[in-house]
């Protein structure tokens, strides 16, 4: 209740905050979208609305991805997330191919051996916390796969991928320094890993990456570190989130984990449903690059603008009926992977380790619960759980 | 019935040729590719759904 007097009257900056973390995000969504723009003031302003959302998206001259968007604590724009067109262009042309669906459908069978080796770990034993011994280690082990890295690096990555999205401390200032040291880290580890790949060449895809040309030229060592950073810190976490919030929503809704435990060809649209209706990452930052007014609110050129995806995806004006969950919705199209140039690179290789997660998980586990007197506490930011305890039978 | 595609607005999200792989396949880069100009008998549904999924509004439909 005091969430709803406190946005009637004008949203704090913690709005952002609470999108993540509350338990019903939509109803705060519900609550904004009363307003096409909300300022809050030396701070940024909120796009509420689908339409505004999507036009955002696809202008980035207009709303930029300038780098003082996002700042994590890189000393240089991350690629491609930072940098806009025309040179945006060069490096999505570099990395698009790379991730391309069907060069991920290939990666099935591995994700599915390094699934079932996690469960392996906790099947007999009937139950588990979801998101400590599920959630977090599978993306992470994937990317060291996928990019020829020592498996044993597991828990410096979880580190780095921490440091930086989620450093301890309550304030900018406390947090800050940790962000840099930690960025200082994954640095020097990547400049170390490309010094020994050119001693040693292997074929992965950092190798791919290394070798990389466009129009003759290949990356610099530079830009090759600035999108590694942003692997680190957009596509481990990311993924994790959302393992966290479908598991979170199938063991309390058990008509919805029936329907995808007896059925398997509903993984793919559950999926994409639930992408929808919890939105991960519930708003993305852009900086104005010209004076502009939308729904009667003047923004200047230099101020910040949230976009903000959770409330795009079930906004009912634009598509009636997004206020429930609906397994095999058709038409969806959400923008939990964000939209125009700067969609999420890793959304098709997130969708195969989502999917395959689901698949050989439903098939060993069909039936699963939240332990009884469990309260869930999602985090702030970006969308995942604190902990998740499931219970399940054990496996004889 | 035909269907369009706006290639400039394409971004690879990747839900048409997933849902309606018939009708629509993905370049390198993984943006959309028409298979067919004209949507034969029997996929009318199928295009509507690889259409309407578009998160970019990339892709229309011409009766």
């Amino acid at each position: 209740m005091e969430v709803e007097d406190e946005i009637q009257s004008a949203p704090h900056a913690s709005v952002i905050v609470d999108l993540a973390s509350a338990d019903d995000p939509r109803a705060i969504s519900t609550m904004l979208r009363e307003q096409r723009v909300h300022t809050i003031e030396n701070m940024f302003h909120l796009l509420t609305h689908r339409e505004d959302v999507e036009a955002a998206l696809r202008k980035p001259a207009l709303f930029t991805s300038a780098p003082e968007a996002v700042q994590l604590g890189n000393i240089r724009p991350l690629i491609p997330l930072s940098v806009d067109p025309p040179k945006h262009v060069k490096y999505r042309r570099i990395l698009d191919p790379l991730f391309a669906p069907k060069h991920m459908a290939l990666l099935d069978g591995e994700v599915a051996e390094l699934v079932n080796q996690i469960m392996d770990d906790f099947t007999s034993r009937g139950t588990l916390d979801f998101h400590e011994e599920f959630a977090v280690p599978l993306p992470c082990t994937v990317f060291l796969r996928l990019m020829g890295l020592p498996l044993d690096d597991l828990g410096m990555f979880l580190e780095m991928k921490d440091g930086i999205i989620r450093p301890p401390g309550d304030t900018l200032e406390a947090q800050s320094p940790i962000r840099k040291r930690t960025a200082d880290t994954i640095y020097a580890y990547f400049e170390e890993t490309l010094a020994e790949r050119r001693r040693a060449p292997t074929e992965d895809l950092l190798a791919r990456i290394m070798r990389s040309e466009v129009d003759g030229v290949t990356l610099t060592d530079e830009e090759i570190l600035d999108i590694c950073f942003l692997f680190i810190i957009a596509g481990l976490d990311t993924v994790t989130d959302t393992l966290d919030c479908i598991f979170g929503h199938l063991s309390q809704n058990p008509e919805h984990r029936r329907q995808v435990a007896t059925d398997e060809s509903v993984i793919p649209s559950a999926i994409e449903e639930l992408l929808r209706w919890e939105s991960p990452v519930p708003a993305v930052p852009r900086v104005l690059s010209e004076d502009v007014e939308i729904g009667g609110c003047p923004m200047k050129a230099g101020e910040h603008v949230m976009l903000l995806i959770g409330a795009a995806n079930t906004d009912d004006a634009a598509h009636p009926g997004v206020d429930v969950v609906d397994l095999l919705r058709s038409p969806n199209p959400h923008l939990a992977f964000g939209g125009g140039v700067h969609r999420c690179l890793g959304s098709h290789l997130a969708r195969v380790e989502l999917r395959v997660a689901m698949r050989e998980w439903h098939k060993r586990i069909p039936e699963y619960e939240l332990v009884p007197g469990t309260v869930l506490e999602y985090t702030e930011g970006l969308r995942s759980l604190h902990h998740l305890p499931l219970r399940f039978p054990p496996a004889s | 019935m035909r269907i369009r595609l706006d290639a400039d607005r394409c971004q690879g999200h990747g839900r048409c040729y997933v849902l309606a792989p018939d009708l629509f396949d993905a370049d390198d880069y993984g943006h959309c590719v028409l298979l067919v100009d004209e949507v034969p008998e029997g996929g009318q549904d199928d295009a509507r759904s690889g259409v309407e999924n578009c998160p970019e509004q990339a892709l229309s439909l011409e009766q």
